[in-house]
């Protein structure tokens, strides 16, 4: 076995040795607001989404640099008049065998990582609605879209949608720490995109449909919501804020929000009546 | 049955110039069209990319040496609505006026006919047909982007409703649905012929496993042609009634009437050609490598028939994995999950064939002529552009991850980057048989690193500041502040993007040169024994006279026998080996013979 084969043997190995040294300290920092991190995760599930970004990348990175190490090597040794070509059509069987197991191999070890997690996390969180509607203390918001805004409603005390008492704004969400949030988003007019980066959240706002989207945030702050589908000429300005509060300061801001509701609600005016029936989910 | 020589008798070559070269069947003489067209709206796309990057590293002010010609009125400074046109239109030009000419008609026409062994196409006049309706929707293009209320502005995709009246009102969107319908019409007039070509005018002996794999992508490409853009085109003709009379097809919400359609229907029709359509870009490309890895490490194709069926297979998968454009469309959970495992699955026959390409280059001879490191570019940004996909295949990562300039870096180093260094790889390799010619190999090797080098970060760029959350298609970027910090990056994208348009110069000046000033190049300049290097550069009007028999495969190289034996280290396709003791017979059709 030649130098070159030992070392190209002892590659993954070595990355991967590399990054398990680095990785307690890549968990632990929490970069803040540099161009190279994700943006500051705020909710509780989000760092699943996180941790399967980055080791996927991680394992990506060990496939390129083998895949471009076997080609510097061909491109800078196998080469020029001494080189000596090893003729060979890769036909038989053992060398098939190969191909087919070490592309099985990368598909098991990444795709099936990948696979797994995702319908882990698919399956206990993002589509999990039961979760976040079976506690108590859920807090329920409908969200429309439109040219280019968000308009966000909640029941208000009544605990029912598109009645006198509903608390509504426009750009301005505010959510408790530490309860979960189930949102029905729809749209008026195109397609939009409810898009929450520090929540790792997503949904698309499509007219004539309603989606579900539910989170939960742990750290209060004011955050970006931001529109994620093209929608016309505006779609740059479609920014709303997220506000999480603690869970006092929320509730003294919707008693007060939907005490002024009612006091400007007008049974005439069709646009205060935009909100549909919860939607079972 | 009629032999191959009464399939493709010889005409006497056309003496006018409008036969000649205008209105010509000859296969030849379309590809260069095709690839005249193709570089023209490269040109268009390219100044429009660069419009965007000026945008995003410095929003609002106004664009240097074009702003004045271009946004007078404005005082040089972009508008929303133009950037969105200008998005739009580069995304569309790009892929349906750029690379399918070039890759596909340019290649597709040059390739198939000389690679097979055939005289011409199968449907010469269907082939003249195909360039003229790519010509006519590219006319639809430019009117569009001269009309009055501006060109179209829903983004490549024309998402519905966005680019009903309710989002896009005016000319210019319509335009562009009827060019992309016109252009399908050429994709799959084209498509047609190639088919067919390739299943009723292979030479004799040129059996399925000794096609050259550049042949076989053209083919496959084809195929997912023929089989998937009736649908955008009816998508777009649905789109067109909804636009000029008045249906409602695709409209609803509130400005929908009581009949409203469904915005996803169109996600649906769009996605389902869209997706083969990446492949449809690149399988071109591969094939190109999967060849030119064996030619120029002078070594066969590693297990050629793997990749055969790698390829196969990724064509039958790209029909079956479209959802994954839409996870976040309020898809039912279990066709989202299935969508996700099928996606996932493609990721096997794309590993077996980058297996291949480095087996292919390990241990070989390597001459770093251009196409052959345009071919290692190929590789290299589509083994990043794959990888970076694998974010994008999983549903709980693409619910971040969606929508963000890390999916804009991705389809660029796959469709984009790949099918870019794929169509020099193919125009630096072919370039005596379109012209005669060969380009001069020390602009070459400058373009080529210039490009790699740029094209690798300024995609590169785009995937980290899609990772940091940045949407695609925003005017000002830096209008959300968990953004703001993201602008010197942008900035120096940008460089990067500048970098990469200058160093097209290069190309430029050794295109133009090499066409009007080139020495004459040699039949066989590459030591190539595939049949389109057995005719003269440029080829005679026929290609071939006698029609060849074809006696083995594609990439029979370095093989010590032969080299011992006859002292060259490749043997053509049509070469009998061990050479006959006496003179050879004369080859003749067997087909045609056995007809007489």
């Amino acid at each position: 076995m030649s130098r070159f084969t030992q070392t190209l043997r002892a590659l993954p190995a070595t990355l991967l040795g590399v990054w398990l040294i680095n990785a307690p300290a890549y968990a632990a920092v929490q970069p803040e607001e540099s161009a190279w991190s994700l943006p500051r995760d705020v909710s509780v599930h989000g760092e699943r989404i996180d941790w399967l970004i980055v080791i996927t990348t991680v394992f990506v990175s060990i496939l390129f640099v083998v895949m471009c190490y076997i080609m510097a090597v061909a491109f800078f040794k196998h080469t020029g008049d001494d080189a000596e070509v090893h003729y060979d059509h890769g036909t038989g069987k053992r060398q098939i065998t190969f191909a087919m197991t070490v592309s099985a191999l990368i598909f098991l070890w990444i795709d099936g990582n990948l696979f797994y997690f995702s319908m882990k996390d698919l399956d206990e969180v993002f589509w999990n609605y039961d979760l976040p509607q079976q506690q108590e203390d859920v807090v329920l918001i409908e969200i429309n879209a439109h040219q280019w805004a968000w308009d966000a409603r909640y029941q208000g005390p009544d605990g029912v949608f598109n009645t006198a008492d509903d608390i509504i704004t426009l750009n301005d969400i505010r959510v408790p720490v530490n309860r979960p949030v189930v949102m029905q988003i729809a749209s008026v007019d195109v397609i939009h995109s409810f898009y929450l980066p520090n929540l790792r959240m997503k949904q698309d706002a499509t007219p004539g449909m309603i989606n579900p989207m539910w989170f939960e945030a742990d750290e209060t702050g004011e955050f970006d919501i931001a529109c994620a589908q093209h929608c016309g000429a505006h779609h740059y300005m479609m920014k709303g804020m997220l506000t999480i509060l603690e869970n006092d300061a929320y509730e003294a801001w919707a008693a007060e929000a939907s005490r002024r509701s009612q006091l400007a609600y007008d049974e005439s005016n069709a646009e205060l009546q935009w909100g549909w029936p919860w939607k079972e989910i | 049955m009629p032999g191959l020589t009464d399939l493709q008798p010889i005409h006497t070559a056309p003496e006018s110039f409008i036969k000649r070269c205008i209105f010509s069947t000859d296969h030849k003489v379309i590809a260069r069209q095709f690839l005249w067209l193709g570089f023209a709206f490269m040109l268009i796309g390219g100044i429009e990319a660069m419009m965007i990057r000026w945008q995003w590293a410095h929003p609002g002010e106004p664009v240097p040496i074009l702003g004045n010609i271009l946004f007078g009125a404005s005082g040089g400074v972009i508008s929303p609505a133009q950037y969105n046109s200008i998005f739009t239109t580069h995304g569309l030009i790009m892929i349906f006026w750029a690379i399918t000419p070039i890759l596909i008609g340019a290649f597709g026409n040059l390739c198939i006919p000389l690679m097979i062994g055939a005289r011409d196409m199968a449907f010469p006049k269907l082939n003249m047909a195909s360039f003229w309706f790519a010509f006519l929707s590219g006319m639809f293009v430019l009117a569009s982007l001269v009309s009055p209320l501006g060109p179209g502005g829903a983004g490549w995709t024309t998402y519905a409703p966005l680019s009903t009246n309710v989002g896009t009102p005016g000319w210019g969107q319509t335009w562009l649905v009827f060019g992309i319908f016109f252009i399908g019409l050429s994709s799959i007039t084209g498509g047609i012929n190639y088919v067919t070509t390739v299943i009723r005018l292979r030479a004799p002996g040129m059996t399925w496993m000794r096609m050259p794999l550049t042949v076989w992508g053209l083919w496959l490409t084809a195929i997912l042609n023929v089989l998937f853009v009736p649908v955008l085109g009816s998508a777009g003709l649905l789109l067109i009634m909804d636009r000029v009379f008045g249906t409602e097809f695709f409209v609803a919400g509130a400005l929908a009437g009581q009949n409203a359609g469904d915005p996803i229907v169109f996600q649906h029709l769009f996605w389902i050609f869209g997706h083969p359509e990446v492949y449809i870009l690149i399988l071109p490309a591969w094939g190109i490598v999967g060849d030119l890895v064996s030619f120029f490490c002078r070594k066969p194709a590693y297990w050629y028939r793997g990749s055969v069926y790698a390829m196969v297979a990724v064509s039958i998968l790209s029909a079956v994995v479209y959802g994954h454009h839409m996870y976040l469309t309020g898809m039912n959970p279990l066709l989202g999950k299935s969508f996700m495992l099928l996606t996932l699955i493609i990721s096997v026959p794309a590993e077996m064939l980058f297996l291949n390409w480095l087996h292919t280059i390990w241990k070989g001879n390597m001459r770093h002529e251009t196409p052959m490191l345009f071919a290692l570019g190929v590789i290299f940004v589509f083994g990043l552009g794959g990888l970076t996909g694998l974010h994008l295949a999983t549903i709980s990562t693409d619910i971040y991850l969606h929508d963000t300039m890390w999916v804009v870096g991705h389809f660029h180093l796959t469709m984009a980057a790949a099918s870019f260094l794929g169509s020099f790889a193919g125009i630096y390799f072919w370039f005596p048989k379109f012209f005669g010619t060969l380009l001069n190999e020390k602009l070459g090797k400058a373009h080529f690193y210039g490009s790699t080098i740029f094209i690798t970060l300024t995609f590169m760029g785009q995937i980290v500041v899609g990772y940091a959350g940045q949407q695609r298609r925003l005017y000002d970027p830096y209008f959300y502040t968990f953004l703001e910090h993201l602008q010197p990056l942008n900035q120096m994208t940008s460089y990067f993007a500048w970098a990469l348009g200058l160093f097209q110069l290069c190309f430029v000046v050794n295109f133009f040169w090499s066409v009007f000033k080139g020495k004459p190049a040699s039949d066989n300049p590459w030591d190539v024994g595939t049949l389109d290097w057995s005719v003269s550069s440029p080829p005679p009007v026929h290609n071939f006279d006698p029609i060849p028999v074809v006696v083995r495969g594609p990439h029979e190289y370095g093989n010590p026998e032969v080299i011992k034996a006859i002292g060259r280290d490749y043997l053509s396709q049509t070469e009998t080996y061990p050479p006959p003791a006496s003179e050879p017979e004369r080859i003749v059709d067997p087909v045609s013979e056995a007809g007489k």
